[in-house]
């Protein structure tokens, strides 16, 4: 075979694919979606915290428990994300006694009391200031959820529909944002009347309503109790008391469930655009062969060229347009995530943890490129057999759905951390194997896994390109015969038959 | 010196011999024509040659070694069925089939806009083949085939689809290679070319060869007529294979008669006129009709391959 003639063939096929807009439309989409993404995340985005105001008419103190359970909430929640951020920037070092230094955990409402009562979330703040070294990102503190404000006068007196009224006055007149989004009214009559009524200007969301009904539900409860003769004070113990639960998951970016989402990030994205780029510029490769066929230029490219060289310029073609799309994109997502910095500098950076290894540089290198051959092989065999885009896209259908579907299986039992006979054997079966291991990198594979699927899928290949390599050759110049399947199998035997 | 040499060549596809037994050779300066109606296995041959397909049996031998790519810089080729990249500019689509062929860009790139100059397409170098009319492209095509001045030039059916224009600087471009020293071997059907051009032919019928020569020995192997009018009986003359009489019209007197004359093959129109003029027999016309190609072709391919 002569390489200068592939070279030719593959700078050819690579300048008709740059040629083409859909190529240009394609390699810009990522990069487009990148750049908008954050900006419309940031736009669309409501930080604003919802406004909500309960109208206690029962002076039962159901209001009060209200907002100290929601508050107690937002704690809780802001004392682990405070948490978390001390273990992965390690700055343990800041108040080891401190409750946000601490492993993850359940927070008890003494745990919240102590927390406010050492100067909160400011006192913390100014704590890690002390040993936040350069490059370490500052703590951001999570929105509230729901801010809790006084009833309006409109609200007060109001009775019935005409409480309705006023309910809904409110939400359309409320040019300064002022006014509650969430209204709750409970009747005089409570706790012996306990219909509680919900007025919103939007959809509420369901974890409002459940919480609301757990507060008032244990409300409930602990009068009853207190009705048939239990103290207040062991009503109440009954109603809050639980476990202390201490939870022992490893640092952000070291192993386990959400460590394996982090971890898994950049290997799914790289099995993925190995599959987009790989239908792209697939179908493009389709494209030239088919124009070849119809275009009835194949004879005169043959009388200069073997069939095999025409083949492999194609592959090499397509190799390196992917090839480029790839790099475009990866460098668009570099750029991203260096000029967003922050949050998702954060994530990539343990992301990128797992393929930073010379030796797993290489096996994606590996997988990637054979992943390609192994596709593209086919596609250029179907290009050989096929004289119109219609005919090729009858080829195409069963191909890709027999590369596509069990990869999407494959890729949401590895973001579910499954590694169970399926994935096992989507690593070892040669037309999946690139898709898998890459998907895999993150999650953890076996050496023995990664080296011996590799070599199978290295012979596979090999094999593909024998029968490939005959179908080609004898598909080139069978023009206006539509090949059935025992054809096809009669020319992926048959030995070769032309030069 | 043999260009080509084409040795008890064999083709079969399935049940099919697409070619039987053939054998003939080419030689450096000559045009060969390649004549045969549809199915013939002329086109079966000539992707033998260039290696495409390869032979059941027998040898091929292009500048002394079997056919093979590396043969690929002293071969031009013009295949039947014709087409090109429609988004390549014409410059770039003889460039790219030059370098396929081992020339260098700017070589390629100078003998592709001489190519383009002299069919006339010069300023149209830059533009794409699919905004050419077909004429046009027909003639990068064959551009493609010229640019690297092959030894051996193959054209396979290539006055098809082109204009009487068109067919007219072919015809010099094939004159012009054969001057140059190329083997040029075209194939075709109709035979107003290969009269005009080819300097020996051959004649293929169902992959077998019905006759390998020069147009005078094609001619030749058909029985020669004559016309001529005379009061003499010429039915007995040597040489005749058959004659049939008839009153001549315009001519007086009832004794002088049309004669239509069969000669027997290989007999020579000459030598029956002078045993004629010898006899003292009286002669008021005389003319030799000689067989056409055409007429060859029918009497040795069968009428049902005759395509106008």
């Amino acid at each position: 075979m002569n390489s200068a003639n592939i070279l030719l063939v593959a700078r050819r096929e690579m300048a008709q694919i740059l040629k083409m807009r859909s190529f240009w439309l394609t390699l810009l989409i990522l990069p487009v979606a990148l750049a908008l993404g954050p900006l419309l995340g940031e736009t669309l985005a409501d930080t604003d915290p919802t406004r909500v105001t309960v109208v206690d008419r029962s002076g039962a103190g159901a209001a009060n428990a209200l907002e100290a359970r929601f508050t107690a909430d937002e704690t809780r929640y802001l004392l682990r994300e405070l948490s978390r951020y001390a273990q992965r920037y390690d700055l343990q070092g800041a108040d080891r006694a401190a409750l946000w230094t601490q492993r993850d955990r359940w927070y008890t409402p003494q745990d919240l009391a102590a927390f406010e009562a050492s100067g909160g979330i400011e006192a913390a703040l100014a704590k890690i200031e002390t040993v936040r070294p350069d490059g370490v990102p500052r703590f951001e503190i999570p929105n509230h959820d729901y801010r809790f404000a006084p009833p309006p006068p409109a609200l007060l007196s109001a009775q019935g529909d005409a409480f309705a009224a006023a309910a809904r006055g409110l939400f359309a007149d409320d040019p300064d944002d002022t006014n509650p989004e969430i209204i709750v009214i409970i009747p005089e009559a409570y706790p012996a009347d306990g219909k509680i009524g919900i007025y919103s200007a939007d959809d509420v969301r369901g974890s409002f309503i459940s919480t609301l009904q757990e507060v008032l539900t244990a409300d409930l409860r602990t009068r009853l109790l207190a009705e048939d003769g239990v103290t207040g004070e062991r009503a109440t113990l009954v109603q809050t008391i639980a476990p202390t639960i201490t939870i022992d998951s490893p640092p952000p970016g070291g192993g386990a469930r959400e460590v394996l989402l982090v971890r898994s990030a950049v290997p799914i994205a790289l099995s993925y655009i190995l599959m987009m780029s790989l239908i792209l510029s697939g179908s493009w490769m389709l494209q030239g062969s088919v124009e070849e066929r119809s275009n009835k230029l194949i004879e005169s490219l043959l009388a200069c060229i073997s069939p095999e060289e025409l083949m492999y310029g194609k592959l090499l073609g397509g190799l390196v347009v992917g090839l480029m799309m790839l790099s475009v994109w990866v460098g668009c997502a570099g750029v991203a995530a260096y000029a967003t910095q922050g949050a998702i500098a954060d994530m990539i950076r343990p992301a990128l943890e797992p393929i930073s290894s010379p030796g797993i540089i290489v096996a994606i290198t590996f997988f990637f490129l054979a992943g390609y051959i192994m596709v593209s092989a086919i596609f250029v065999a179907i290009g050989s057999m096929a004289d119109s885009m219609s005919e090729a896209q009858g080829f195409m259908m069963p191909v890709l759905f027999a590369i596509l579907l069990p990869i999407t299986f494959l890729l949401q039992a590895v973001i579910a951390g499954n590694d169970g006979i399926m994935v096992q054997i989507f690593t070892w079966v040669p037309l999946w194997t690139p898709f898998a291991v890459l998907a895999r990198l993150g999650s953890g594979i076996e050496a023995w896994e990664l080296v011996g699927s590799g070599v199978v899928l290295g012979l596979a290949i090999v094999v593909e390109l024998v029968l490939v390599g005959r179908l080609f050759r004898a598909s080139l110049l069978a023009t206006g015969q539509k090949p059935t399947l025992a054809k096809v199998m009669q020319r992926l035997r048959r030995t070769p038959d032309a030069g | 010196m043999s260009v080509l040499q084409i040795h008890h060549l064999a083709k079969r596809f399935d049940t099919v011999l697409a070619v039987d037994d053939l054998t003939f050779s080419v030689s450096s300066g000559e045009i060969f024509g390649f004549l045969g109606g549809n199915g013939a296995g002329k086109t079966t041959t000539l992707r033998m040659v260039l290696d495409i397909i390869r032979p059941t049996s027998g040898t091929i031998k292009v500048l002394g070694a079997a056919p093979d790519r590396r043969a690929t810089s002293a071969i031009g080729f013009l295949p039947e069925e014709r087409g090109l990249y429609s988004g390549m500019s014409a410059i770039d689509t003889i460039v790219y089939f030059g370098r396929l062929k081992g020339l260098r860009e700017p070589l390629a790139r100078s003998r592709g806009m001489e190519l383009l100059e002299r069919f006339d397409l010069a300023d149209r170098a830059k533009s794409q083949i699919g905004d050419m009319s077909k004429g046009m492209a027909q003639k990068v095509q064959l551009a493609t085939a010229l640019i690297n001045e092959p030894e051996l030039l193959m054209l396979d059916e290539p006055f098809s689809g082109l204009d009487p224009v068109n067919q007219g600087l072919l015809e010099n471009e094939i004159l012009r290679a054969a001057r140059r020293g190329a083997a040029v071997i075209f194939s075709t059907h109709v035979m107003q070319h290969a009269e005009r051009l080819c300097d020996r032919l051959l004649l293929l019928r169902r992959g077998r060869k019905r006759f390998e020569g020069t147009i005078t020995e094609a001619r030749a192997h058909l029985p020669a007529t004559l016309i001529a009018i005379t009061k003499t009986d010429l039915s007995a003359l040597p040489g005749v294979m058959s004659a049939v009489a008839a009153s001549a019209e315009g001519v007086e007197g009832e004794e002088w008669r049309e004669w239509s004359l069969t000669l027997a093959p290989g007999t020579d129109p000459g030598a029956v006129l002078e045993h004629c003029s010898s006899q003292g027999i009286a002669l008021r016309r005389w003319d030799h009709r000689q067989a056409s190609l055409h007429d060859v072709f029918v009497q040795l391919v069968g009428p049902e391959e005759v395509k106008p």
